[in-house]
């Protein structure tokens, strides 16, 4: 037997779940409601309230990977090192939001962030002021990092991992202090899983919904929100795609820039 | 020419890996411009010798000493001594020019020009490039520099992690294995280049290999090491000559090592007859281990010779031909340039220097002799 016949499960999946969709959404974005061809929708998704939220929907997803970058490199770098080796159950805590659903950890977050949350019951407790923290932007921002923050540790801890001791040695050799070290071997040779990590972090952050809405308290439309109200609330299923397809494109755009700048593809490819 | 001073010692060395010892009370020194040599099987504790001087592991016990100072503490960055590693772990994200400029780019202005008072960017750019590029003229590699360091073969390869070593001008060069993953003929051609430059940059050498030919051929001394502790210490021809223990002669060289008995001086009685040999100071009657190379059997005429044999085996090597002969109820190894077929009977002589007597080794091996 073929081979490839084992993909063929694998294959007709695609086609349901991935390419139909996909096609679906290309070909509404292209029809007004009558089913007739047309543009307009498309022009829309340029229209300034639109642009607003695309603007938003980016800058919050920008800070979220540039946060999840600074606290993820150090994290992931410890768990690398070899004194913390002996500590994986702390691995396992990194790694336990993941396989939790992420509107679950989303709603934990509320009822810790709520005006009259656990941390507010600590606030107050304490004799403060009560902190107004849900349906802030710092709240919404909270939320991404929390959620996105292991898809960034674990490619850096891989790219960490699968270093060659003996190139840390050599450096050291030939005279690198511990952080001329990190500077001019470490972090170079670890980019690739930087570059993992933002990926993996800002596709997602940049379409959030659900935790804008539940930690933003509907305050902070993102992308993500739009398009899911054009085809739950307002039954636009024709402009719905056309942000959708709208929002594909930058992203394969920006994949495409990352893509540019990092030099090892073939490395980064088996970290994830 | 190797300098009668004291370079490194090493006192009393002990190292252990958890329940494992792998070094047990190694005491060596090694002088100032000597290629030193540490040969051994794998798992003897050649590396972790190696890795001890150049700062990469701590011993348990004992002192390192430097050039009259106590290493202990001092990292490998602050250490005079520079290493090739065994699969070279270049700088993969670097070409040629920087993996070999890495080490200059991390020193003061003061130190790459002591002469020059607060030189400017461009000289010490200079200065940079005079020193690479010197150092891959001597590795033959200057075509190269601004190649990726993942384009180059293994050989390419093994001469930019030599060249990166070499450029701090370290006063010790460490070698680990460095021509381990070289086929034959490059390897053969490497250690020459190498004890060609090691000569021509007048600096210490100490190279581990478990492979005795390269061992012989580059070493002003080779230190046997086997389980953890030194067997013997002296140069290519000594060690070849006069191995002092049976695990030595098996190590370098092809041997016949025949469980003898010491009869008194210049008297052994090994495979049922009494030979002549040149040892003394042996007690009466002592159980020893008597060595005798392949090449030392001189295959005679059946009435001539001390024992009569047949021939079972014959291989050609190339030079010599390697014969087993059944002889005394012992297999004889015997190298000889002229051919006698399987099934002949052949006498076997050996001349009584060529016998060499050595004390049954206990397990770990005899300690060291002292240097001559």
């Amino acid at each position: 037997m073929k081979r490839s016949f084992f993909s063929g499960p694998y294959a007709l999946w695609m086609i349901m779940f991935t390419i139909f969709p996909i096609v679906f959404v290309a070909l509404y974005a292209f029809q007004d409601n009558t089913g007739a061809f047309t543009i307009d929708n498309i022009a829309r998704c340029f229209e300034g309230t639109y642009m607003k939220v695309l603007w938003r929907s980016v800058k919050l997803a920008l800070e979220c990977t540039a946060l999840c970058v600074l606290l993820g490199y150090p994290c992931a770098y410890f768990l690398a090192s070899k004194d913390f080796s002996k500590y994986k159950t702390l691995f396992v805590l990194i790694l336990l939001p993941m396989w939790m659903n992420f509107l679950l950890r989303t709603y934990a977050s509320m009822s810790l962030l709520e005006r009259n949350g656990i941390i507010n019951a600590i606030v107050t407790g304490l004799g403060f002021e009560r902190w107004n923290m849900i349906g802030t932007e710092g709240a919404v921002l909270y939320g991404m990092v929390y959620n996105y923050l292991p898809f960034m540790v674990l490619p850096i801890h891989t790219s960490l991992k699968k270093m060659d001791q003996r190139v840390i040695e050599a450096a050291q050799d030939l005279g690198a202090n511990p952080a001329r070290v990190f500077l001019k071997v470490t972090l170079p040779l670890s980019m690739s899983g930087v570059i993992s990590g933002i990926t993996m972090v800002f596709m997602p952050s940049v379409t959030t919904f659900a935790i804008s809405k539940l930690l933003g308290s509907g305050n902070f439309m993102l992308m993500g929100d739009v398009i899911e109200n054009q085809y739950m609330v307002a039954n636009d299923w024709s402009f719905g795609s056309s942000l959708s397809l709208f929002m594909t494109v930058l992203i394969l755009i920006s994949i495409g820039l990352l893509n540019r700048l990092d030099a090892n593809k073939s490395e980064r490819s088996d970290n994830w | 020419m190797v300098e009668d001073t004291k370079l490194i010692e090493l006192k009393g060395i002990c190292k252990s890996f958890g329940d494992t010892q792998v070094l047990r009370n190694i005491d060596l020194y090694i002088r100032r411009r000597e290629f030193v040599t540490l040969l051994g099987p794998s798992g003897c504790g050649k590396t972790t010798m190696l890795r001890i001087i150049g700062g990469f592991e701590t011993a348990d016990e004992g002192e390192l000493i430097f050039d009259g100072k106590d290493m202990s503490g001092v990292p490998p960055y602050k250490r005079r001594v520079n290493t090739v590693f065994q699969k070279y772990a270049l700088f993969t994200h670097m070409n040629v020019y920087d993996n070999v400029a890495f080490g200059l780019k991390l020193k003061k202005p003061e130190e790459l020009l002591p002469g020059t008072a607060n030189p400017s960017r461009r000289q010490i750019k200079e200065e940079i490039d005079r020193r690479v590029m010197r150092l891959l003229r001597l590795v033959k590699m200057e075509a190269y520099a601004k190649r990726s360091v993942d384009a180059l073969s293994g050989g390419q390869q093994q001469r930019i992690a030599i060249a990166r070593a070499l450029v701090n001008e370290p006063e010790v060069l460490l070698l680990d294995e460095p021509l381990g993953a070289l086929d034959l003929k490059l390897r053969r051609e490497m250690q020459l280049e190498l004890k060609s430059m090691q000569q021509q940059l007048g600096i210490t050498f100490i190279y581990v290999t478990h492979d005795q030919e390269e061992a012989l051929t580059m070493s002003d001394t080779i230190v046997v090491m086997n389980n953890g502790c030194i067997q013997q210490i002296g140069d290519g021809k000594r060690i070849y000559d006069e191995p002092r223990n049976a695990f030595v002669a098996n190590f370098i060289g092809d041997s016949n090592i025949l469980d003898a008995v010491m009869l008194k001086d210049f008297e052994v009685q090994a495979a049922g007859r009494v030979f002549e040999c040149v040892d003394e100071g042996f007690e009466e009657n002592e159980p020893v281990d008597m060595v005798v190379r392949p090449e030392d059997i001189m295959l005679v005429g059946t009435d001539v010779g001390m024992l009569v044999g047949e021939v079972q085996s014959v291989l050609f090597k190339g030079v010599h031909y390697e014969m087993f002969v059944e002889a005394a109820g012992i297999r004889w190894k015997v190298h000889s340039t002229t051919m006698f077929p399987v099934g002949s009977r052949v006498g076997l002589s050996v001349v009584p220097s060529n016998i060499h007597i050595m004390h049954k080794m206990d397990r770990d091996g005899a300690k060291a002799e002292a240097r001559a």
